[in-house]
């Protein structure tokens, strides 16, 4: 991330100037809590009451050693696919339908599209844990009216389908979120480009190659980097729908957190969690925002 | 000038977008029509109709959820919440995406780091630091945190915005002799309507719908937000799903009327043509 | 265009400002509103009981927050500020999962709740004890005679040793006011039809499964998304082929009791048979435990194996009639032991300034008036119902405190066994769904709970 050039005679501090008050009610209220968070994690401490002990890097080495961390964390990363890449896909199909032409009734379209974004997570919990119901969710329903009971299974329950399953509300929750960032992407590319392009008989895929896609670089980026955390940090949707169940077939790394913190008062364990977590969150978002920059120059 | 679009030459993009609305909302549908129904009703299936539309249930959600008091408090939160981070947002957004100063990099990926972190782990460690200021159990410690983390994640949003604001069109605001803060108001904000309108919507919807914070740092009646509201329809026992569904409908409808507002104001933009690359 | 805009960012800029003053001006608010929001069925007593100048607030914490259990706290509080003039009761009510989620925090502060509700076990109770948190009820105990209303059993739960280690023994830190116990809750419409009647044993109760499968109906319902309800089924069956003594031992921590052994891995084998044999409902691994209740409702099976917290909802708007029976032993004399207990206790936070007046509350909530609007609720509770209470017979409710008299005769009030380890119960539930999905056999099933009992065990030395 190269900054512009600074004008002639210009301060050098002037940035700080703007940077000022966002960052110092980030760092008090924000950063400071997650130090406090980092600290926690090398002590025995249940959360709550003065007794904290010191114990160095115990924490980690449970974190380490139990296996269900790795385990959490390889969940996560299916998660990508239906945290990150559904979601990017479906938003720039619909943005692009969306975004560009005032067609009649294209508001309508945007709002209800946009819907499933805003619902309240305890909702959508038990909308599709009722979808997915065996016994009488519409899922199976269907499957079975359409001759393909065979098909039938108890999805959230299932051990091998519970974590996919959880992941396609994940999917469907998400999309709108891209599919918002890429409508705005759009507004700032010039109608002129596709005018011209049309002109020389430009196809809509070679539009969205060579048009739409390099406009929104920004907002790619933008959205490559939230879904991921979002997918590394998911916790609600899993503690709506199954709780890590079954067995531990949906076990996140955020649920393990918010387990440990707040059902089993270990808040070291917890801190320690987090703040591998966020170690992992860090570095990979770090390595697309460099190979953004890399890009641009 | 411009020829208008035959719309009719559009229907493949209608079909899909129809589809795929229809995907969306068959479930959303079916939330709609529980909200009208009795318990028993509920398990009948999906889009059985009830035998008389319940409207009652959501007289019941309003009392049940304690709304009355709860959105009072959603709306201030939301509010403080929207335009302070918003607007703080744009200078941060704009310090990294235009001017250049030490640290630069240090800093940015520094307020990176907020929106990163799993917050569950850090509620608890907040929880006594805002006790130490005594602001726990008052809008401030649902305020604070909040602006915190949405700058967070609004730095990251608007400097990619700044930053693909073109090079000529700041160097003719230099040329003009625009000082930087004029040229952030003047120049770049009418540009940056859409960035901006879908961060409102955002974080808005974000705060709207925080749940852990309003739960933990909040306690007296009065303060707390309406996700903690909808949690009354959840026991350990048995959901109270018609009452849940007319609960949520309820506080879904505040962020869905700002996003079709804010929606409108910048897709009129597009009849402007007003940018130039 | 750009006029629209403008108006949007003053708008921003306005509301910056007036966020600025609001937050400050609403704190303010008096907790007088709060008090007569919750209660939205009885009115509260006249605003006059504002000028006394020895005014006195005890903040309350609960988890009864759904509607007639509400009611019945809000009518006891009301009665109970009559009684007490200058006191008023600051009530705050709170869903089970988000009271457990916020009150070890909030009892640790100097202003905390005076009373709070507090679950019992390692995690909750023993914790907030460990921290030294909670007042001993010892001595109010003997003041009040609560022992004459509560068995040492009873007692026994909600006590822990001063350092919080030892569980089941020491100091009294809460009182119950609802008991309840888990069961079976049966279809009557069902059984009439096909003449069935209640097993006494439980050889007779597994040939009563086979019977009712044969009829293709479905045995008992059953949903194990949420994870818990599979701990009632497989201690139900647990608490028939072991003692009280073990289930005592076990949830105490005590006498070197083991997870591993043969009562429980039969136990474990038996669930994995009823769900070869189709016993439970279809696809019972992905249906949710309200949704089973709703097809219990419904009719959709015959029996269903929950708690006495569920009476209530299977009365209400219901078309078919349901009983209610504990789970047959093996022979008609050996002693009825069942999962039970009582409900979350009221605590008393250390360092409240009111001490007495807030033991006289934790007594007034588990008086005989309480237990009459309790039962009046259809709610057993904890303690002796008064002697001219009437109830319905041959109701579900009679079922239900008839079960729960029983057990407390027998001292046979077996244990919610997820209190036995602070991480027991998220060990226990995911074990649990790994071994009615069939991913893991009995054997490894017991081992594995055991690593995390032992694990415990030894960290308490």
């Amino acid at each position: 991330m190269v900054g512009r050039t600074l004008w002639p005679g210009e301060s050098r501090l002037k940035g700080w100037v703007y940077l000022f008050p966002g960052l110092a009610i980030y760092l008090v209220f924000v950063f400071y809590p997650i130090l406090e968070t980092f600290h926690a994690s090398f002590y025995k401490w249940d959360g709550f009451s003065s007794n904290r002990t010191f114990i160095g890097i115990e924490n980690y080495r449970n974190l380490l050693g139990d296996g269900q961390f790795f385990k959490a964390l390889s969940h996560n990363l299916i998660f990508l696919i239906f945290y990150c890449i559904f979601p990017i896909l479906i938003g720039l199909v619909l943005a692009s339908l969306l975004g560009r032409r005032p067609l009649p009734g294209m508001s309508f379209f945007r709002a209800g599209l946009f819907l499933p974004q805003v619902l309240s997570m305890v909702v959508v919990g038990v909308m599709w844990r009722w979808i997915y119901n065996p016994a009488f969710g519409p899922l199976n329903l269907f499957l079975k009216s359409v001759g393909l009971g065979a098909l039938n299974r108890s999805w959230l329950g299932d051990f091998d389908l519970a974590l996919p399953a959880v992941g396609v509300i994940g999917s469907w929750v998400q999309y709108g979120f891209c599919m918002v960032l890429f409508i705005a992407g759009m507004q700032r590319i010039p109608k002129e480009l596709y005018e011209a392009s049309e002109l020389d008989g430009a196809g809509s895929l070679r539009q969205m190659i060579y048009i739409t896609l390099p406009g929104l670089r920004a907002e790619f980026g933008v959205a490559l980097i939230t879904t991921i955390v979002a997918a590394l940090r998911v916790f609600d949707l899993v503690f709506v729908t199954t709780r890590g169940g079954p067995g531990d077939e949906t076990l996140v790394a955020a649920f393990l957190v918010y387990r440990s913190a707040f059902q089993q008062n270990r808040i070291g364990y917890a801190a320690a969690v987090a703040t591998v977590l966020t170690l992992v969150i860090f570095l990979v978002s770090f390595l697309i925002l460099r190979v953004q920059s890399r890009q641009e120059e | 000038m411009r020829k208008p679009y035959r719309w009719k030459s559009f229907l493949p993009n209608y079909l899909i977008l129809t589809l795929f609305l229809l995907v969306v909302f068959l479930p959303i549908f079916g939330v709609l029509l529980s909200s009208f129904k009795t318990q028993t009703e509920v398990i009948q299936g999906p889009f059985h109709l009830p035998r008389e539309f319940q409207f009652n249930n959501f007289v019941n959600a309003w009392t049940t959820g304690r709304f009355s008091d709860y959105f009072r408090s959603s709306i201030i939160v939301a509010l403080a919440v929207v335009s302070v981070s918003v607007f703080l947002s744009t200078l941060t957004g704009y310090a990294f995406g235009v001017l250049s100063f030490p640290f630069q990099h240090i800093l940015y990926f520094l307020l990176l780091i907020g929106f990163m972190t799993p917050f569950e782990a850090v509620v608890i460690p907040l929880y006594h630091f805002m006790y130490r200021l005594g602001l726990t159990d008052t809008y401030w410690a649902l305020i604070l945190p909040q602006i915190g983390l949405s700058v967070s994640f609004g730095t990251l949003w608007m400097t990619g915005f700044f930053r693909s604001a073109p090079q000529e069109l700041i160097d003719a605001a230099a040329m003009d002799g625009c000082s930087r803060w004029q040229m952030l108001w003047l120049v770049l904000w009418p540009l940056a309507r859409p960035a901006v309108l879908t961060l409102v919507v955002l974080i808005f919807m974000w705060t709207w719908n925080e749940f852990l914070l309003a739960l933990v740092m909040v306690q007296k009646e009065t303060l707390r937000t309406l996700p903690v509201g909808l949690a009354f329809f959840q026991g350990r026992y048995t959901a109270d799903v018609p009452r849940l569904a007319a609960g949520s409908i309820i506080v879904a409808g505040p962020i869905v009327l700002v996003y079709v507002l804010f929606q409108r104001y910048f897709i009129q933009g597009l009849l402007g043509g007003a940018v130039k690359g | 265009m750009r006029k629209t805009y403008l108006l949007l960012s003053l708008t921003l800029i306005m509301a910056v400002l007036l966020a600025a003053c609001q937050p400050a001006a609403t704190p303010t608010q008096s907790p007088a509103a709060m008090a007569t929001e919750a209660s939205t069925q009885p009115k509260m007593t006249e605003a006059t009981s504002e000028e006394p100048v020895a005014e006195t607030k005890l903040v309350v914490w609960d988890q009864f927050y759904r509607g007639v259990e509400s009611e019945v706290i809000d009518q006891l509080n009301k009665e109970f500020e009559e009684s007490h003039s200058g006191v008023t009761i600051e009530r705050v009510s709170k869903v089970q999962d988000d009271l457990k989620t916020t009150v070890k925090l909030a009892l640790s502060q100097e202003d905390g709740p005076d009373v709070a509700q507090v679950n019992q076990g390692r995690s909750d109770m023993g914790a907030l004890v460990q921290a030294d948190l909670l007042l001993s009820l010892n001595d109010y105990a003997a003041k009040y005679q609560w022992g004459e209303r509560f068995s040492t059993s009873v007692s026994s739960r909600n006590s822990f040793t001063a350092d919080g280690k030892a569980f089941g023994e020491g100091n009294l830190y809460g009182v119950s006011p609802t008991a309840e116990v888990v069961g079976i809750y049966y279809n009557k419409d069902i059984f009439e039809e096909n003449g069935w009647k209640i097993p006494n044993t439980f050889t007779d109760f597994e040939k009563l499964l086979a019977d009712i499968k044969a009829k293709g109906i479905t045995p008992i319902v059953f949903g194990n998304l949420d994870g818990w309800p599979g701990i009632h089924e497989f201690s139900s069956v647990q608490h028939v082929l072991v003692d009280g003594k073990y289930i005592n031992d076990f949830t105490y921590g005590v006498n070197n009791a083991s997870f591993d052994i043969e009562q429980n891995r039969e136990a474990a084998k038996i669930m994995q048979d009823w769900v070869d044999k189709g016993y439970f409902s279809d696809g019972f691994m992905g249906i949710g435990y309200d949704d089973s209740a709703q097809l219990f409702k419904a009719g959709q099976g015959a029996m269903m194996i929950t708690g006495s917290w569920l009476a209530g909802e299977l009365t209400t708007d219901a078309d078919q009639q349901f009983g209610f029976f504990l789970m047959p032993q093996q022979s008609t004399d050996k002693p009825q032991l069942a999962i039970g207990g009582v409900g979350i206790p009221y605590s008393i936070r250390k360092t409240t300034k009111n001490p007495d007046l807030a033991a006289e509350y934790l007594d007034w909530m588990v008086s005989p008036r309480a237990a009459q609007l309790w039962a009046e609720a259809r709610f057993v509770p904890a303690m002796p119902l008064p002697a001219d209470f009437k109830i319905e017979e041959g109701s579900l409710f009679a079922d239900t405190v008839n079960a729960w008299n029983v057990i407390n005769r027998d001292n046979g009030v077996g244990h919610y066994i997820d209190w036995a380890t602070p991480t027991f119960y998220d060990t226990i539930s995911a074990e649990l769904q790994k071994l009615f999905g069939k991913e893991i056999d009995p054997a490894t099933f017991t081992a594995n709970v055991e690593k995390d009992y032992s694990a415990f065990l030894a960290s308490q030395k």
